[in-house]
């Protein structure tokens, strides 16, 4: 009885260095990360451009215009598209007690890769690198309605053994993905090598296109959602312990269930728009935090770790070739996949 | 003998189908407050069922069960769990929490959306800790700890659940002896109403003040150990033979059971487990 208290403050001295370290990093992050890209500024100029901006004396010279209109918006969109695949992430993981499971799990990327290359091959050809006002507009819609599709087959698939089965989900997202894959590489094969290049680019993800006009919908869903799956915690939490359990706790888990599906479904389709399709984020970063801090549901703190993950890919991504960006998915994927395989190699150490 | 205490539970002519076949078929059962009820049955009688029935997770066929004196089909899903806790035996494979998590989620039918975890909830947590003997487990994985600790884990939950009714598919499952009978022992004292699955009869019979004997589907007797388990109901039910003595110490049936049946062809334990 006695020694709990004890245990628990020396508990508390051990993450709260940590959780203070990600919040310098977080508050920090920002203004380093606007200094790098093709332009050369300095993190002093940033913060000079930043606090003129705030006390509204901006001078609109060239490098202000830069770090507020390319650099920030662009960090801004990072971070809340690794916030919002690292919460998808985490609760889909934990509503499906499957800890393989990501935010494209149900063939959301898959789908929004097919609407978008619907829209590029199909309706009139419209490129990425146009800067055309209709590619601006059309390929998000697209991309958002070939993920909304997506879903909704597989919950059409499951129909009521939804809930009772977490298997025939998983196993139908995996169908979908394929199907949705085939479908698209089907129409690549007949259209030409501009729409080819300029999809394969979209589809490994870029946040190229952010501006604060774009920004605004990502951050309302993403912050919206998050809101919401806070408010469900610790229903969230019970369904760890089985569903019968969590039954028995007075949860009904499978409408539960389902709306947290839903959430997680609109916050990678909106992402997936913006962004296109950044895998691996929304897988690795619920098991770093949770290497970090075992055993805790740490929603927030895997949401800013997400954020700030984003944020450093994205200026590898500016900053790795000197000539031209790479696509964040395939950074993020290299990422991860050494991040699995040192997880495997330390599990068999064991 | 006590004071007839007012009803814990009543179940009236309660079946439950699984399509046209009958699993339960007109169970009555009732049970005073505080008091433990021990189902016994031989594999694929419907114990684990008639559990489910009563913890609202199968929807019955037909029949009334009522929770001190209320119909508990009229309990919204959050009230029904602040009155009745449940300790099955289905933790996951996959499950990364300390105990001291564990034992917390049974604040959950408590809590609203908004509400934190009090100081009063950290207090229930620890006492409920202490009262199982894990206040030294509270930080280590759940996954790390015995099997009689873990059980016991799940009993702290349910009691920081603090439920009228406490329903417990087969607790002493796995466990040694000396665990079996601490599990039992810590039930008792807990000064709720308790409700267990339990294979084995003579642990039943020392320390349940009732028992409810279930053979494929039906009701065959419900009383006290001394009413239920006799020479002759053993032998019809479970198709053993044995001989039943008052036990030393307690002075319930104390059962010895005969042994050498493969070569006389028991066929009437034969039965198809669902």
């Amino acid at each position: 009885m006695n020694t709990l208290p004890v245990e628990m403050m020396g508990r508390a001295v051990r993450v709260l260095p940590l959780l203070l370290l990600v919040l310098l990093v977080a508050l920090m992050t920002p203004l380093i990360a606007a200094s790098f890209g093709a332009a050369d500024i300095q993190v002093s100029q940033v913060l000079q451009v930043v606090i003129a901006q705030l006390t509204g004396q901006s001078q609109g010279d060239i490098s202000s215009r830069i770090i507020m209109e390319l650099r920030l918006p662009r960090i801004m969109m990072a971070f809340v598209a690794g916030f919002g695949l690292a919460i998808a992430g985490a609760v889909l993981q934990t509503v499906t007690r499957n800890p393989l499971a990501d935010p494209y799990l149900f063939g959301i990327s898959s789908g929004a890769s097919f609407g978008a290359v619907v829209v590029i091959t199909l309706l009139g050809g419209v490129s990425v690198d146009s800067g055309a006002w209709l590619s601006h507009v059309s390929l998000p819609v697209g991309a958002f309605l070939g993920a909304s599709v997506a879903v909704l087959m597989v919950l059409a698939l499951c129909g009521r053994s939804l809930s009772t089965q977490i298997e025939r989900m998983l196993l139908s997202g995996v169908a979908i993905s394929f199907m949705f894959g085939a479908l698209t590489s089907l129409l690549l094969y007949f259209s030409g090598p501009q729409a080819a290049a300029s999809v394969l680019f979209w589809s490994l993800g870029s946040f190229a296109k952010a501006s604060w006009a774009t920004l605004w919908l990502p951050l309302v869903v993403v912050a919206v959602c998050t809101l919401t799956i806070l408010l469900f915690k610790r229903q969230i939490i019970a369904i760890k312990a089985g569903d019968e359990t969590a039954h028995t706790l007075g949860i009904n888990v499978q409408r539960l269930r389902l709306n947290i599906l839903l959430l997680c479904s609109l916050i990678t389709a909106v992402l997936v728009a913006n962004c296109g399709g950044i895998g691996f984020v929304g897988l690795m970063v619920p098991h770093i935090v949770r290497l970090l801090l075992p055993g805790r549901f740490a929603l927030l703190t895997t949401g800013i770790v997400g954020g700030l993950f984003m944020i450093w890919v994205d200026v590898l991504a500016r900053c790795l070739l000197s000539y031209q960006e790479l696509p964040i998915g395939i950074i993020t994927a290299v990422i991860g996949s050494g991040f699995f395989l040192f997880i495997l190699g330390g599990k068999r150490g064991r | 003998m006590d004071d007839p205490q007012p009803l814990a539970l009543s179940i009236k002519g309660l079946s439950w189908h699984s399509g046209q076949r009958a699993i339960l078929a007109d169970i009555s059962v009732s049970l005073e407050k505080g008091k433990m009820l021990g189902v016994i049955g031989p594999n694929g009688a419907g114990k684990s069922t008639l559990l489910r029935c009563l913890y609202r997770y199968l929807v019955p066929t037909r029949g009334d069960i009522t929770l001190l004196g209320q119909d508990i089909n009229t309990f919204s899903a959050k009230a029904f769990a602040q009155q009745v806790a449940v300790v099955l035996q289905d933790t996951p494979h996959y499950f990364d929490m300390t105990t001291q998590q564990l034992v917390g989620l049974g604040l959950t039918p408590h809590k609203g959306a908004f509400s934190l975890t009090s100081a009063q909830d950290k207090r229930d947590i620890a006492n409920a800790l202490a009262t199982v003997g894990l206040t030294e487990r509270a930080l280590q994985p759940y996954e790390q700890l015995s099997g009689g600790e873990k059980q016991r884990a799940l009993i702290a939950r349910a009691i920081v659940q603090k439920p009228d009714l406490l329903i417990l598919d087969e607790p002493t499952n796995h466990l040694d002896i000396r665990y079996q009978i601490q599990i039992l022992e810590l039930l008792r004292s807990l000064d709720m109403t308790v409700i267990i699955s339990i294979h084995d009869l003579n642990l039943a019979s020392a320390l349940c003040d009732q028992l409810l004997l279930l053979d494929k589907g039906l009701s065959v007797i419900q009383g006290t150990p001394a009413q239920v388990l006799n020479e002759q109901q053993i032998g019809s039910v479970f198709g053993v033979c044995c001989q039943v003595t008052p036990h030393p110490q307690h002075g319930n049936p104390q059962i010895n059971y005969f042994y050498g049946y493969s070569g006389h062809g028991m066929t009437e334990h034969d039965e198809v487990v669902p």
